[in-house]
Order: C-alpha cells, then sequence, then structure tokens
C-alpha cells in the first residue's frame, strides 16, 4: 500500500504525517502523533472511546481514513482545554466523580465538550447525543451532573 | 472534610480521576516497547470436535511474523484452569468450545499477527457436541470431559419440607430460564510481557494479578518468584478481568520467552466477546408455598449452572447461587439443590454478583408469583417474611446479628420510589406502567469455600516529607479501590488525602492477597492498611510524643499533625515527626495483613455461616411498557443499601448506578444468541448495553444502622448494587403487563409473547 501525506492542525497546532493510504486517524494519533489519549473500545465505530473533534464535530476516529483528514482541524482529549489546563468539563467530571475505570472518559468528555460548545445543556438532549459513548462503569448519573456543572461555569471563550 | 476533620464518607477528587480525564492514564495498549511483538490468538470456530493435527507452516509465511507456538512448545505445564485442571492453554487433541486456541502467534505488526493466525489451520473431526445443561446431564449425552458432565452438586437442607408443606395454603411453582451476560468492559483484554533471561515482568489489565503470577508460572515452568506481574491501569472489568486475563497473559508470556522480546496481546473486541467468560446462564426451578396469612411456609429450589465447556469459577459461583437462592427471607423449611454441568457452550465465569443474581431474579419473580395467588400487594408480602429485628435467621440458619436491615431498606426504598420523578417523558404511544421490588441479601466476602483466599497484604511507607506511599494487593478497576483506600490510609494517619499515594497492585511489593473479587476490595484492603498503620505508630508515637511531651498512648493524629489527647492546642507537623524519625533512623515502612474470621458452615447440608456478615439492599423499579412492540423503559430506580459506613460518597454512588444500569441491560436488551456454543452477536451494535439515553432516573439512600466488619464499619458495595435491579424490572414489567415472564433478557419478542392474549395481532402468533 502506498503511502500518503496528510497536513492537519492537531490539538491547534499545524502538523504534517506521512502515512500509509489506508491509515485510521485513530492509527495517526496514537501511533504517529503519540497522543495516547484516545482509546480504541470496538474499531467499529460503536463504543465511542476514540471520539475526536473533527472541524468541531464529534466522530468515532476509528472510522475515519487518516487520508481524509487534509486541511482538517482535529482536538483529542489532550488539547480539549485549548490554552487552559483542562477543559470546565474535564474538571467537572473530576469533581463530580464521572470517571471510573476511565476508559470511556476521553471519549465522553470530547463529546460532552462539543455539546457544550453548542449550547446543548438540556439534560434529556445531552443524554440522547451522548448515546454514541457507552460507559459500562458509572451508570451515566454522574456524567450527567458533570455536563450540568460545566454547564453552569461561566464561559471563558 | 467529614467526620471530624477527616475525608471519611465525602467526596474528595479520586486520585485516578486527573490522569483519566485528561488521557494521560497508560493503559496496556498505551505502552509500547522497542522491539515490542505484537500477538494473536488462532482460535477454533467450532464448538466440538477431535483434533488430528495443527499446521503452522503457511502462519509462519506470512511476513513479518517472529514466532507461532502450538501445545508441544509450551516448556511448562499446558494447563490454566483457576480450579480444576481441565482447561488446557493451547489445544492438544479436543476442541471443546469457539474460541480455544490453536496456536499463538507473535509478528512485528498486530495485522501480520492476526493475519498470520488467520493461516493457522487444524485438522478438525467434528462432534456433535451438547449446547444445553439439562441434555448434558442426560444419560448418553455427549462427554465434554472424560470425567462427564456433572461437575458438582451443592445443596441446602433444612427443615421438613414434607411437614411445612401442609401448613401451606398456596403453593407456586415456576421454571425460570435466565441468560448470560458478557461484562462489556469498555477496554478489552490487554497484556504485555516483558522477558528477561530466567523470568518475567507481565503488564495486565486485571482483577488478579496473584492468579496470572500462578498461571503464567505454571505454563512457563517457573518458580512463582520468577513470575512479577503488574497491573495496569484497568479499563472495567466486572469479573470479566478476574479469572480469565491469566489466559491472554500466559499467552503473551509464552511468546515473549519464545522470541526473547517484549509481546502485547490486545484483544480485538469481536474476539473479546467471542472468546471470553460470561455469567452463567441458569436454569432455576421452583417450588415455594405460603400459608393464609402470606407466611412463607417452604422453599424448593432446584439450580443448573451452564458451566460451558471448563469448570473456570463455575463451581465457585454455584456455591454462592446456592447460598443466595432463598434471599432475606425466613423460610423454615428450605431444600436448594444447585448443580454444574458442562457444555460446548462458552465458558461461564465471575461476573458482578457471581451466580446471586440469577437465583434472586427467581427469588424475587416468586415472591410476586405468590403475592398475586394470595391477594397481597408484592410489598405486603415481603414485609410479612422479610428479615429485620424479629427475624434474623438466614435459609442456612445463620443467626445475624442486630440490627438486621432488609427490612428497613424495603421501606426505605418503596418511600424513595413513591417520591421519586421518572427522567424523561415518553414517547406517543401506549404505555402500561408497572412498579416492581427487589430485595437481595448479600453474603460478604468470599464463601466459607473461598475463605482461604480472604485474606490481603498492604505496605504503608512514611515519606519524609509527612506523605505516605501505601501498596495494596487489591486492584482499581474502576469501582474506586484506590480512592477507598486512600480515604482509609489518610484517615488512619491523619493527614490530607492528596498526601497519601496509592499505587497499583505488582506481585513484588505485597503478598499474594487472594483476588479483587466478592465486592471486598475496600474491606480487605483497608484492614490490611489499618493493621500497617497500627504497626507504623507503634513506632511514630513514642517520637511524637517526646517531641510534644506527652506519654505515648496519649497522642492523636488529625489534620496533617500528631497532637496530645484532650489538648487540641498542642500540635507537631507530622512533617516533623517523620523527620525525627528518620533522623534516628527508625523505621518509617510497616506491612499489614488481613484474614477473614473463621466460621462454622457444612457444606453437605450447606448449614452455618456461608459468609461472616451481610449487605442488604432493595430496588424498587418503575417501568413503562409498550405492550404492541415490547419496549420497556425504566423510568426511575429507588435503591436503598445498608452500607454500614460510607468511606466515599461519589464512589458509592457510582457503584449503585453503574450496578442498577447494568443490571438493566442484563434485564433487557443484553441478549448472548447462541448457536451451537457460538455467539452469533459479537459487536454493540447487536449487542445491546444500556447508552446515555436509556438511563433511569435513580434515587439512593444509605442506611449505615448496622456496621460491617469492614474498615470503619463499612461493607462491600459493588455486587449488591447489582443484584436486586434485574429482578425488579422483571416485576414492574409483570406488573405493568398483568402476565408472568420467566426468561431473562425481557427483549421485545417475550414480552410480546407474554401480551399475547391482549396483542391486537394475537391471532398471527402460533
Amino acid at each position: 500500500m502506498g503511502s500518503v501525506t496528510v497536513s492537519l492542525v492537531l490539538n491547534g497546532e499545524q502538523r504534517t504525517f506521512e502515512v500509509p493510504a489506508g491509515r485510521r486517524l485513530l492509527d495517526l494519533l496514537r501511533d504517529d502523533a503519540g497522543l495516547t489519549g484516545t482509546k480504541e473500545g470496538c474499531g467499529a465505530g460503536e463504543c465511542g472511546a476514540c471520539t475526536v473533534l473533527l472541524n468541531g464535530l464529534p466522530v468515532p476516529s476509528c472510522l475515519v481514513l487518516a487520508a481524509s483528514c487534509e486541511g482538517a482541524d482535529v482536538v483529542t482529549v489532550e488539547g480539549l482545554g485549548g490554552d487552559r489546563p483542562l477543559h470546565p468539563l474535564q474538571r467537572a467530571m473530576v469533581e463530580r466523580g464521572g470517571v471510573q475505570c476511565g476508559f470511556c472518559t476521553p471519549g465522553v468528555v470530547t463529546t460532552g465538550a462539543a455539546l457544550l460548545e453548542h449550547g446543548i445543556t438540556e439534560p434529556l438532549e445531552q443524554g440522547r447525543r451522548l448515546a454514541g459513548n457507552l460507559c459500562r462503569c458509572t451508570g451515566y448519573s454522574k456524567i450527567f451532573e458533570a455536563l450540568q456543572a460545566a454547564a453552569r461555569e461561566p464561559g471563558d471563550d | 472534610m467529614t467526620d471530624g476533620g477527616t475525608p471519611l464518607g465525602g467526596s474528595h477528587a479520586r486520585p485516578d480521576a486527573l490522569a483519566k480525564v485528561t488521557g494521560q492514564t497508560r493503559y496496556v495498549g498505551d505502552i509500547a516497547l522497542p522491539g515490542m511483538l505484537h500477538a494473536a490468538v488462532a482460535a477454533a470456530d467450532v464448538s466440538s470436535a477431535r483434533v488430528g493435527s495443527v499446521d503452522t507452516s503457511r502462519a509462519l509465511e506470512i511476513p513479518g511474523v517472529e514466532a507461532v507456538m502450538t501445545a508441544q512448545d509450551v516448556p511448562g505445564a499446558n494447563l490454566i484452569g483457576v480450579i480444576f485442571p481441565d482447561q488446557p492453554l493451547l489445544v492438544e487433541d479436543r476442541v471443546r468450545m469457539v474460541g480455544d486456541r490453536f496456536a499463538v502467534v507473535a509478528a512485528r505488526s498486530p495485522e501480520a499477527a492476526w493475519r498470520s493466525a488467520t493461516a493457522v489451520s487444524a485438522q478438525l473431526e467434528p462432534l456433535a457436541g451438547v449446547h444445553d445443561p439439562v441434555e448434558a446431564l442426560k444419560a448418553g449425552a455427549d462427554a465434554v470431559h472424560d470425567s462427564g458432565n456433572l461437575v458438582h452438586t451443592f445443596r441446602v437442607e433444612r427443615g421438613d419440607i414434607k411437614k411445612a408443606e401442609a401448613r401451606a395454603t398456596v403453593v407456586v411453582e415456576a421454571e425460570y430460564r435466565i441468560g448470560g451476560q458478557e461484562h462489556a468492559y469498555l477496554e478489552p483484554q490487554a497484556c504485555l510481557a516483558i522477558p528477561e533471561a530466567g523470568r518475567v515482568t507481565v503488564l495486565a489489565s486485571c482483577q488478579c494479578p496473584f492468579y496470572i503470577q500462578q498461571g503464567v508460572a505454571r505454563v512457563l515452568g517457573l518458580p512463582l518468584s520468577a513470575v512479577r506481574v503488574e497491573q495496569a491501569p484497568t479499563g472495567g472489568a466486572f469479573g470479566g478481568k478476574e479469572d480469565y486475563p491469566s489466559e491472554p497473559a500466559a499467552c503473551a508470556a509464552l511468546l515473549a520467552w519464545r522470541t526473547r522480546r517484549p509481546v502485547r496481546l490486545l484483544y480485538p473486541r469481536e474476539h473479546d466477546l467471542q472468546a471470553t467468560t460470561k455469567r452463567h446462564a441458569m436454569r432455576v426451578h421452583h417450588r415455594w408455598g405460603a400459608d393464609r396469612a402470606g407466611r412463607l411456609r417452604f422453599a424448593e429450589v432446584d439450580v443448573l449452572l451452564d458451566a460451558g465447556a471448563y469448570a473456570g469459577l463455575s463451581t465457585v459461583v454455584a456455591e454462592r447461587a446456592n447460598a443466595s437462592a432463598i434471599g432475606p427471607y425466613d423460610v423454615a423449611a428450605v431444600r436448594v439443590r444447585t448443580r454444574v454441568a458442562y457444555t460446548n457452550n462458552l465458558f461461564g465465569g465471575a461476573f458482578r454478583g457471581f451466580g446471586a443474581p440469577q437465583v434472586t431474579w427467581a427469588h424475587e419473580a416468586t415472591m410476586d408469583r405468590l403475592a398475586r395467588e394470595l391477594g397481597l400487594h408484592p410489598v405486603e408480602l415481603r414485609r410479612r417474611n422479610v428479615l429485620g429485628e424479629r427475624r434474623r435467621v438466614t435459609s442456612t440458619g445463620q443467626r445475624l446479628p442486630a440490627p438486621v436491615m432488609a427490612k428497613a431498606c424495603l421501606e426505605k426504598a418503596v418511600a424513595a420510589s413513591s417520591a421519586g420523578q421518572p427522567a424523561r417523558a415518553l414517547p406517543p404511544g401506549r404505555w402500561l406502567h408497572g412498579t416492581g421490588t427487589a430485595l437481595v441479601l448479600y453474603g460478604c466476602n468470599l464463601h466459607h469455600g473461598g475463605q482461604h483466599l480472604d485474606r490481603s497484604s498492604a505496605v504503608v511507607i512514611l515519606q519524609a516529607d509527612g506523605s505516605a506511599v501505601v501498596r495494596v494487593g487489591l486492584t482499581e478497576m474502576g469501582q474506586g479501590n484506590l480512592v477507598a483506600a486512600q480515604t482509609v490510609a489518610a484517615t488512619a494517619l491523619g493527614i490530607d488525602p492528596v498526601k497519601v499515594e496509592v499505587w497499583q497492585p505488582d506481585t513484588t511489593t505485597v503478598a499474594d492477597s487472594g483476588p479483587t473479587v466478592a465486592s471486598r476490595g475496600a474491606h480487605a484492603s483497608g484492614l490490611a492498611i489499618l493493621e500497617a498503620v497500627r504497626r507504623l505508630r507503634r513506632r511514630l508515637d513514642p517520637v511524637a510524643a517526646e517531641l510534644l511531651g506527652c506519654e505515648p498512648s496519649q497522642v492523636m493524629l488529625g489534620g496533617d499533625a500528631a497532637r496530645v489527647f484532650g489538648e487540641p492546642e498542642q500540635t507537631i507537623a507530622m512533617e516533623q515527626v517523620v523527620q525525627e524519625m528518620v533522623r534516628r533512623r527508625i523505621e518509617t515502612i510497616a506491612t499489614g495483613w488481613y484474614r477473614s474470621r473463621r466460621r462454622r458452615f457444612d457444606p453437605a447440608t450447606g448449614l452455618g455461616s456461608p459468609y461472616e456478615f451481610y449487605a442488604m439492599a432493595c430496588h424498587v423499579a418503575r417501568v413503562a411498557v409498550d405492550p404492541d412492540l415490547g419496549l420497556v423503559r425504566v423510568e426511575h430506580v429507588a435503591a436503598a443499601h445498608d452500607v454500614g459506613k460510607v468511606l466515599h460518597r461519589d464512589a458509592l454512588e457510582g457503584q449503585i448506578q453503574g450496578g442498577i444500569v447494568q443490571a438493566m441491560g442484563w434485564a433487557l436488551t443484553e441478549e448472548l444468541k447462541l448457536s451451537r456454543g457460538r455467539l452469533l452477536n459479537p459487536g454493540f451494535t447487536d449487542y445491546l448495553i444500556p447508552t446515555s439515553d436509556d438511563a433511569p432516573a435513580i434515587s439512593i439512600a444509605l442506611l449505615e444502622d448496622a456496621p460491617g466488619s469492614g474498615p470503619f464499619g463499612s461493607k462491600g458495595i459493588g455486587e449488591p448494587s447489582f443484584i436486586p435491579t434485574a429482578a425488579a424490572i422483571r416485576n414492574a414489567v409483570c406488573d405493568a403487563i398483568g402476565a408472568e415472564v420467566d426468561r431473562l433478557p425481557l427483549t421485545p419478542p417475550v414480552i410480546v409473547e407474554a401480551v399475547a392474549a391482549r396483542h391486537p395481532f394475537s391471532f398471527l402468533l402460533p
């Protein structure tokens, strides 16, 4: 398989990677960029553990070809806070007990950050739109609490 | 800070949360070493066959492959069973289940490894096999193992059933078919083996590093001391990483030993779902009788577990099922028989609740049936029979110390259910509403039969700056063992929890502490830590006393300082005390040990004290059922738990909320569709675990009136949080549709069948 050159903005930084044409975005992030915060839970787009923001949209990076990300803006859990050490949702997840085993957490906070970014604060709407991020530990209760707490924080964007 | 300035009962941030929420936690899959190879397994896709030969020649030709190993390449014993030596690591002459391994492969990329694994071919003579535990026990059934298909029988025999039956005016009989469950931890099985000449380190996602140590040592033929197992951060387990991880760890260690390179084995999700252990499917037959006043007179229970192809932990699971079959009810005459049968299905293993959820589902279904027969409200029937202040003897004849909280849990949960609000409005349609109640009597920690494992080790090392390093032998897998251990250590040392670092278990730092199972993590780690702190204080208190000018017996610890009892103003910083110990070269490290108390139990009759103490709980579920489509929405679950003492509130609530939602999945949607022993739905598209859109509203009541023997009077919560939910949901659904359902899960077809008579298309049904 031939290789392709992919230039993208990764967590705010312009980066260029030379990868095999069939490379998944998930593998580019984990193996080429060394950003292992994004997890692989199923490799089939079913669990949401590998969620990243692709041009602001939460997507399962296991279903995205790296080559299709030319010129894209990609944000992973490592870059979620931007210039801040933590995104408000990350802080709320720590403070509200929204983290247990932690394997779904990067995907959950990434989708959750997108919800907050787009002003989706109504709990039922959040629940409906977070349904692509499976969590087996928490029963989701404390994730909802964290989303509510983060939504109440004054926006500093 | 609560409880007089200690973290006990509070909700300080979990020590593992920040790294997890920022993606810094390094799970096994996030760790790669120079020269590391990737492993794959060549697995059988039939469930029963005789094996002629295994051909690895094509597998070896795949570019990048470094090793392909079969049974004859195992240097030690080719055995992996936890309790019975019935399971080869690599197939010899028989395939007994889908997923049995013909060979293991190491290659330079995961892709090459898995491609090579599919190129391993085995010469097979297919056998019919047996896929139903009832058939397995019939004369002439295909024998899964030479020893026959009946693995073991457990019993409880108490009182005179005949006499008791004469006083029963209502007798109900039912046959329940209860399905299994997949753990569906978010992180699939993962391990990394690193060889050094003569010894090996294994990093594994697991609950039981000491089981892996034993398994790897046996397979490689090494002394235990030459196998070091470090628990990696573990992305969920629920029992699925109790017994099973010894298998992938032994595979990776084998390949590492052969290639002399680090070898990492990560299960792809589909393989994980297809090959790993499951919650046991059970058949449970009931004959229970009550008198006109609604008092239970007798209970007969016959349980059959489908062990699958290997015994694994099935007998231990059956032991708990056997002891839990009657629940928290006062019944004078009891007969329980619990049998374990081999089949060629996927093998059963540990799963949150460990045999109790299935028998609880059955006893709570029967209680509702009896209530309907007697014309009593199901809650009222429970009030008349549940253990409480006046009734304190369990079905095994164990007298419990007062207070006994089952009745109080019932009343609290019923009240919380009435007050609770559903999480969301229902979509338009025809909805029937129902409420269901279920109780559990959970035997804390390990059953009498496994008591030799009920022990644990801890190490506490005071640092020169007044902080402390804590090592325990029990694992963090998401449930909160780190924060529980941290809370206990910080409380005992009187220091801020942020100054206590609890590190993941490593078999070279603590003694074999048994498995992290049976809701015993916080209990066993906590008591060992308390013992270590007691030993440390024999050295610390005299130094502090000298600095404070008091007697050692007057030294109190708290607020990061040592103080004088009765004179709160007189303090000295912990840091200064420890520095003084260091200056005087006084040992600042101590070990602690815990073992459970001995008790009386007769395995022949099942009578005595199978468990030291019990945690009780009641869940009340409110559901809405669409009877035309067979859909169920769980609107609200009220949970009242007898917890003894809250150690960390968020972690405790998180266990309850997570347990309820996981049990809801088991109750309603998580169907293991098996065809001749093969799982037909090994993916999250058709094996449906609950999403955030399914989660019910949950109300929690915590009862701290009855102390357990855990640290500060606490009791385990991991499993009691799961066990009653599915039964409560079943009872609520039956209440809604006005019909009995005797199968789990309650999928749409099962519900539609149950309401068939009133279904508008019933004329189309057979």
